[in-house]
């Protein structure tokens, strides 16, 4: 019995440990970076040992953020843009993938090779000739341009192909004998198998899209349609940086995908599960 | 990444020539931007736009009074003017480049001034403006000067900037050193380097946080390029002793490993927590530590930069697209920002120093009102006056600097000798610039 409890414990003491670290290794810099933006200019920010506990705290940082970026306009804008590619995403991934998994089609698997193929090809490669091609559209310097590119992202459609491949024949089939068309088939019978998988397109399609910097950054120009990213990047200093202003730039970024996260987690989480094999 | 040199984000090199090839077989029909013809001799009037590169957060005032006082002088002109953010400037320049988008009146460092002149995509300001040089400090008009480039002048130089010696006193007492003794000369320097480091080498302090750069062989005194700008020299004796030198201090561990891959930052970083007692600094890096680093901020003292030959600086200057459609209003709103009342006033904003012939004798720059700014200030501006913009245009700020600094670190490492190193760079180098 105690020999039991003795294993037990030693064995939770071990993934206890694990876990411990893997909350030092991905909580850590963001601790950091809170710390820092709490810091007051007091604070010597290269002391040694290096200080969690700011010694001057202060939120001065924060409304420092607030005067010099219009971060409202800019989170206004990047929520623009991440609703434009969420929704496309939505959308397409899931009808293309659809398409990919269930219905019978000349050159099908040419089709999903050319999916598989367009994730290897890194986007600095071609955001050159993809930005010429926004410019010829006339798209330049709005979101649209920066949205379109993004608008069906050939991961999501491999994702949803996967999720509608699971689905057993037999209950299409059954819908067939019912007398279902194939819309019906698409919306009623297989779309509510994989709402999971939805919401996992959904927060990738976001979180990319919010995230992303470099193909804004070349699409816009003027300040008024930066995204939250682009317009964040005002906050390094012409010649040298205030690392608080940018830590505070940065907290102030993240909030709205925690939020978007914590909306979503319940879907995501079923979506992690169902996602890969499934009966 | 701080960037504390403005030019290392210049490193369009490579990435925009890419860039640009792509234009011809790009997608048709492009706008209207690119298809208006040079008409230099036009009147100052229309519209233009003027791009400076993050310049927004702290000088928005300046530069909307800036081209206020322009649209006055020349009526019927509009200036709109655009800020781009402090990352990934050489990739929006590229890619405006590419698609036929650059504005008019452009902020840039000389390397990449270089790389889209060399593409035919900027005004030589010189072709009919010859009197436009005198109006410049020497070495800032040669700076952009570029002799591999039908040895035209490809922009109007702006701000410039160097700085002194930042040393860390309290190492100097702490590492058995006088610090009213702080080294002068390369001599007293590497000398002074191995003191510190056989008394505190073992605490993770030393003198040096960083291999030696382009800049320092031509402070140095190796002889960078040939006459013609083609072919890049330092792999000379001068050259040669100067990794010599490395090689010894970190033989006798006055080298950390870390230090081997140091880029400009990390060597701040490592003299802002108090590792390093000497650091190559320019004329804002002591309000920098007095914000971050208050502490080091106390023990700091300020030499001379030291150089065998001049001292370095570093300059920024305005290009004027080769396709703009009002050259005319492109060149006179480039001249006007970099003229002496104005280059006067955004030194005096931003802690820089003018390009302008004469501004250095201000009284600004020249009366020492007893602070420490004020000391720093008069020091460097006496010291731009024998300054040289060391950094050859023609070496990439991304694969030459990389590759240069690869090389050093391995002759320090013992995996080849001196010479060997500096020649594999040079070779590298005048390979990658004879295949543009």
């Amino acid at each position: 019995m105690s020999r039991q409890r003795k294993r037990i414990t030693t064995g939770s003491a071990a993934r206890y440990a694990a876990l411990v670290l893997m909350f030092i290794l991905l909580a850590g810099p963001l601790l950091w970076q809170l710390s820092l933006s709490l810091k007051g200019q007091g604070d010597d920010l290269y002391a040694q040992p290096p200080q969690l506990v700011p010694s001057h705290p202060t939120l001065s940082n924060f409304t420092g953020v607030l005067d010099r970026v219009p971060v409202l306009r800019f989170v206004l804008n990047s929520a623009v843009v991440a609703l434009l590619v969420v929704g496309g995403n939505v959308l397409f991934a899931t009808s293309a993938g659809f398409a990919l998994a269930r219905l019978r089609f000349r050159f099908r698997g040419v089709a999903t090779a050319i999916f598989v193929a367009a994730l290897l090809v890194p986007a600095e490669a071609v955001i050159i000739a993809q930005f010429l091609l926004i410019r010829s559209a006339g798209l330049t310097d709005s979101l649209l341009g920066v949205a379109l590119p993004a608008f069906v992202a050939p991961l999501n459609v491999l994702l949803m192909r996967n999720a509608f491949a699971g689905i057993p024949d037999e209950l299409e089939e059954a819908a067939v004998l019912d007398g279902a068309g194939i819309w019906q088939r698409f919306l009623r019978i297989c779309v509510p198998q994989v709402k999971g998988v939805m919401a996992v397109v959904a927060i990738f399609a976001f979180v990319a899209a919010w995230n992303d910097f470099l193909w804004p950054l070349i699409v816009l120009s003027d300040e008024q349609n930066y995204t939250l990213t682009v317009g964040l990047n005002m906050l390094k200093g012409t010649f040298y940086d205030d690392p608080r202003l940018i830590a505070a730039g940065t907290i102030v970024a993240l909030v709205p995908i925690i939020v978007f996260f914590a909306a979503l987690q319940r879907f995501f989480m079923r979506g992690l599960e169902q996602g890969g094999i499934k009966g | 990444m701080s960037r504390t040199f403005r030019w290392t984000t210049a490193g369009v090199a490579a990435s925009a020539a890419l860039s640009l090839t792509l234009t011809g077989c790009g997608v048709g029909g492009g706008g209207s931007d690119d298809s208006g013809a040079a008409d230099t001799g036009g009147k100052v009037a229309g519209k233009i736009t003027f791009q400076t590169w993050n310049l927004k957060g702290g000088y928005k005032q300046y530069f909307e009074g800036l081209v206020d006082a322009f649209e006055k002088k020349h009526p019927g002109t509009t200036v709109k003017w655009v800020d781009q953010p402090a990352e990934g400037y050489q990739d929006k320049l590229s890619a405006d480049a590419a698609a036929g988008n650059l504005p008019d009146v452009v902020d840039m460092g000389p390397e990449a001034a270089r790389t889209l002149a060399d593409a035919g995509t900027l005004l030589n300001v010189a072709e009919d403006d010859p009197e436009a040089e005198k109006d410049y400090l020497p070495a800032a008009w040669k700076a952009m000067t570029f002799k591999d480039v039908k040895g035209g002048t490809y922009g109007y130089p702006w701000y410039l900037n160097t700085g002194p010696s930042f040393f860390n006193t309290a190492l100097f007492k702490k590492c058995g050193l006088d610090p009213k003794n702080l080294p002068k000369t390369y001599d007293e320097l590497f000398d002074q380097a191995a003191v510190m480091s056989k008394n505190c080498g073992s605490k993770g302090i030393s003198m040096i946080g960083r291999l030696p750069t382009i800049e320092t062989f031509g402070m140095y005194g190796a002889k960078l390029m040939n006459k013609d700008g083609t072919k890049f020299t330092f792999n000379d004796a001068k050259g040669v002793e100067l990794v010599e030198r490395y090689q010894k201090l970190y033989k006798g561990s006055g080298f950390t490993e870390e230090s081997l891959n140091a880029l400009q930052t990390g060597e701040a970083d490592s003299f802002k927590s108090g590792e390093l007692g000497w650091l190559p600094g320019s004329s804002y890096t002591l309000s920098d530590l007095k914000k971050t680093a208050p502490k080091v901020a106390e023990s700091v003292a300020m030499g001379p930069l030291i150089a065998n030959t001049a001292p370095n600086m570093y300059l920024e200057s305005l290009v004027v697209n080769a396709k703009s459609k009002n050259t005319a209003t492109a060149k006179a709103f480039a001249k006007f920002v970099t003229d002496p009342a104005n280059q006067m006033a955004f030194a005096k904003k931003a802690s820089v120093f003018p390009s302008s012939t004469g501004s250095l004798e201000d009284p600004y720059f020249t009366k020492d009102d007893a602070t420490d700014e004020g000391h720093l200030r008069v020091e460097a501006a006496h010291q731009v006056g024998t300054s040289v913009v060391w950094w050859p245009p023609a070496f990439s700020g991304t694969s030459d600097v990389d590759n240069l600094r690869e090389q050093i670190a391995k002759a320090l490492l013992g995996k080849t000798t001196a010479q060997q190193a500096l020649d594999d760079a040079v070779k590298y180098a005048n390979d990658r610039l004879a295949k543009q």
